[in-house]
């Protein structure tokens, strides 16, 4: 338990950190990246505490992440704007308007609702199954953002979100999601799901419903993707569903895996990895366009690396950067190590 | 009468292109244990060789002919890339590993080819319509008709009747066991992810003739259909992915046709509801695979 | 013919099998015995090619084979029946035999000659041959495997706990069938824990225990040892 406190506290320091330093730099593109880089980590940690715990891939974290930002769009655009913005939302809505932090939590309540409804039957599946239906899930959840155009405008996009996230909530909600996912993760739910994964016939005798653990697990994880959703569409302030889709989901995959499914530590050092991998390439890529180097427009090329990284991390360190023990419990040993030798 | 015919022509059409989509995936699946998630970029290989092809004045079947090779070659590139390097590890590994590759390939025809369609090069044939009892359907719908036939007995007959088939099958159920009988294991998987190219291959012709341009995601809803099928049909059973295929296509048409225009847009989510009743009944799916077995 | 040196099996950090060392000459007949986990399966999977040596040495014919994979042993002449009795319960018997024949697929009238032999050993194989391995019983699925690992026309046969749950008259016919193997100069080494059995058909035998080599000798010398019940045991 102790190292579990010395995680959460070395984790929160660390984004703590990262806050002040941006907020003393004061430089604007940082502030976007790290805002980012935030919103990222309440994402990923999300996905955390359904991966790492149940062991299951889930590819449809991402659509709930958008039903976060759409609803509390709908919650939160002022009234006078959502004529232009929203055309055909039905007219009781149009009058509503709350309050971006009671729109941020419809958002994660949305999603943790809609989640619990489609999700019960997938998680009796096996393994690989689970995965694809989780991926089909991504696409419905997809179709029906592009064309429920009264909630959602349609495949445009849409705009006129208050722009109500800034980098210390963003940051300040990235450390709470730490707290919740490992919390998660030493409660009765994560350890037996954890326990499951190990030996699912011997936790079953233990009176472990597999199923139900990893339903809950599921609802936790979409109610995290649904309050980031909805931070990243108060920090943005326009989207449209492609934003929650396949090119997002391969980079909070991404950062998952590479910095370790199983723990909470392996998912912000992921975060924070691949943000500064991502936003190099990118200024890489603008760099090569502006001179024209390839002809043509350059684009993919930081996907490709991307991807090339997570083949790398998959055959070199499967279980990525931090594999079973998180950061308190690594430190905590060392010590002691230190102590016995000593 | 007509309508009977024309609803028959388009469930058989699509059952046929989505039951080949399926079955290629399943074949991967069903011996190795291995969810290839790059299944629908083998289309996309397909795609593009038709296209970079174009300008050569070759006769048409021979580029398609090429098409489908290149496809092969993808697959088995699948596997030396994404699979040989993690098959050891973990399932969730190698999800991971086929996802980065599909990822990878789409990426990298984004970068070297171009974001926008590109026209693949069709017989007139394909966009020629015809009149059956009073139906009009397109000539391509019957031309995928056959080749599904054709390659579904195929593919059936390889499995029944070689010994690369049956040893195929047998490595499905214990890999190790087949491979103590003398069976290579490379020959077993090299031909799973050939007969998965070339599935793809054919199919890919097949599908990118509905639109005649192929464009880096053209493998997405390939990928979705064979995924959603499998899982209806049984992750490992091959008659079970057809099954699958199948009944996904008699959904969606009958979707089709009763749904009215506005609710026509969320026909996959409809068709993913009834696939969560199917599994809620079933959640092996329809058809059980070949007994136990292990991942190699 | 098959010699094993120091030969060494582990599982993760657990080692089965702890340096063993023995011998089967041409047509000879050479009993494996031990208790449960003494390492007997361990040592024959990994001769078989199943299981990576974690040390020392296997031969066949003098050639060193260590950790070939398991196709080039049965290249190389070898077939191996494991304990799992593993046949194929989706293909017919027929399909069964015919992939015990893989590696002579090309030679069809060799393989055709070769499966009436192995009707006319088994002809409850011949009865059966349309349906699927599944649904045999216990002793027909042994006599299947058993007939499968033959159709690749071995010179050396290891078998794995032929015996092993098998009802009593049943397990006296594989043992006959074992020793009509032999006459037809098979070099067989068969691993057992039915003793009384085992011996009667063993030109020699090895005792192991605790994944070590403990006792060999003729049939007659290991049945006269005092303590094999104590080695069997473990006492």
């Amino acid at each position: 338990m102790k190292h579990n406190i010395l995680t959460a506290a070395l984790l929160i320091g660390f984004i703590a950190l990262m806050a002040v330093v941006t907020h003393l730099l004061g430089i604007r593109l940082y502030d976007r990246v790290v805002t980012n880089l935030m919103i990222s980590l309440v994402l990923v940690v999300g996905l955390q505490t359904f991966m790492g715990n149940s062991g299951i891939l889930s590819f449809a974290h991402v659509g709930f992440m958008g039903l976060g930002a759409y609803t509390s769009a709908v919650l939160t655009i002022p009234a006078q704007m959502k004529g232009m913005a929203l055309p055909d939302l039905y007219p009781a809505m149009k009058v509503l308007e709350v309050h971006p932090v009671v729109g941020v939590l419809a958002g994660g309540i949305v999603a943790a609702l809609v989640a619990a409804a489609v999700a019960y039957p997938l998680m009796r599946l096996s393994d690989a199954a689970a995965v694809i239906t989780s991926f089909a899930l991504l696409v419905v959840l997809h179709t029906v953002m592009n064309n429920w155009s009264a909630f959602t405008n349609g495949p445009r996009t849409l705009f006129g979100l208050p722009k109500a996230t800034d980098m210390p909530i963003a940051a300040a909600v990235a450390g709470l999601a730490v707290v919740v996912a490992l919390f998660f993760k030493e409660s009765k739910v994560g350890k037996l799901l954890r326990a499951s994964r190990e030996d699912e016939v011997a936790a079953a005798a233990m009176g472990a419903n597999i199923p139900k653990l990893r339903w809950q697990a599921f609802i936790l994880a979409a109610f995290i993707a649904g309050i980031g959703g909805a931070l990243w569409g108060h920090f943005i302030t326009s989207f449209a569903p492609k934003s929650f889709f396949l090119k997002e989901t391969f980079v909070i995959i991404s950062m998952l895996v590479i910095g370790g499914a199983n723990t909470v530590t392996g998912a912000v050092a992921g975060a924070v990895l691949v943000t500064l991998v991502y936003e190099s390439l990118r200024g890489l890529e603008g760099l090569l366009n502006s001179i024209k180097i390839m002809g043509g427009q350059v684009i993919g090329l930081t996907e490709i690396v991307l991807a090339i990284a997570m083949i790398a991390v998959m055959i070199l360190r499967p279980g990525g950067l931090f594999p079973s023990r998180e950061i308190g419990h690594l430190i905590t040993r060392i010590r002691r190590k230190r102590e016995t030798s000593a | 009468m007509a309508f009977a015919i024309q609803f028959a022509i388009d469930v058989l059409s699509l059952g046929g292109a989505y039951a080949l989509m399926a079955l290629g995936l399943v074949i991967i699946y069903g011996i190795l244990r291995l969810v290839n998630f790059a299944y629908g970029e083998l289309i996309m290989v397909a795609g593009y060789t038709m296209f970079l092809t174009s300008g050569s004045g070759l006769p048409w079947l021979v580029m398609a002919a090429f098409a489908v090779v290149m496809a092969i070659v993808a697959g088995i590139a699948t596997d030396y890339a994404a699979f040989r390097p993690v098959r050891a590890k973990s399932v969730t590994a190698v999800l991971i590993t086929s996802f980065a590759f599909s990822n990878l390939l789409q990426n990298a025809a984004l970068l070297f080819i171009s974001p926008r369609p590109r026209n693949v090069p069709l017989p007139a044939i394909f966009s020629q319509t015809v009149e059956i009892g009073g139906a009009i359907t397109p000539i391509r719908n019957l031309i995928t008709i056959a080749a599904s036939i054709v390659l579904l007995a195929l593919v059936a007959w390889l499995m029944r009747k070689t010994t690369l088939g049956i040893a195929m099958r047998a490595a499905a159920t214990n890999f190790t066991m087949a491979r103590m009988l003398g069976v290579p294991a490379n020959l077993i998987i090299s031909s799973a992810f050939a007969l998965s190219g070339f599935l793809a291959g054919v199919v890919g012709i097949l599908w990118i003739g509905r639109i005649g341009t192929v464009v880096p995601g053209i493998g997405m809803e390939p990928l979705l259909v064979a995924f959603i099928a499998t899982v209806i049909g049984g992750m490992r059973s091959l008659p079970g992915a057809v099954l699958g295929g199948f009944l996904l296509a008699l959904i969606d048409t009958t979707l089709n046709y009763t749904l009215p225009q506005d609710l026509l847009k969320f026909r996959d989510a409809f068709t993913f509801s009834l696939v969560i009743l199917i599994l809620l009944w079933q959640p092996e799916g329809l058809l059980k695979g070949p007994a136990s077995g292990q991942r190699t | 013919m098959l010699e094993t040196r120091d030969l060494a099996v582990s599982y993760g950090a657990i080692r089965a099998v702890r340096g063993i060392s023995f011998t089967v000459g041409k047509g000879e007949l050479v009993c494996l015995l031990g208790a449960n986990g003494a390492g007997k399966s361990s040592t024959i999977k990994c001769i078989a090619g199943a299981l990576k040596a974690a040390g020392g040495s296997v031969l066949l014919d003098g050639a060193d084979v260590t950790s070939a994979s398991p196709e080039r042993m049965v290249r190389a002449g070898m077939a191996t029946v494991p304990e799992t009795r593993d046949v194929f319960p989706d293909l017919t018997v027929a399909e069964n035999l015919l992939l015990g024949s893989y590696i002579h697929r090309r030679d069809t009238a060799g393989n055709r000659e070769n499966l009436e032999r192995m009707h006319e050993l088994f002809p409850r194989l011949a009865e059966r041959s349309a349906q699927p391995a599944g649904t045999l019983s216990g002793g027909e699925q042994q006599m299947l495997v058993i007939a499968r690992a033959l159709m690749s026309r071995p010179r050396v046969l290891l078998l794995d706990e032929p015996s092993l749950g098998l009802a009593p008259a049943i397990v006296e016919r594989i043992f006959e069938m074992i020793a009509r193997l032999k006459e037809t100069g098979l070099t067989i080494l068969l691993v057992e824990q039915n003793v009384h059995q085992a011996l009667s058909v063993a030109d020699r035998a090895y005792v192991m225990r605790l994944g070590s080599m403990v006792l060999s000798g003729t049939p007659d010398e290991i049945r006269g040892a005092s303590d094999l019940s104590a080695l069997y045991l473990g006492g």
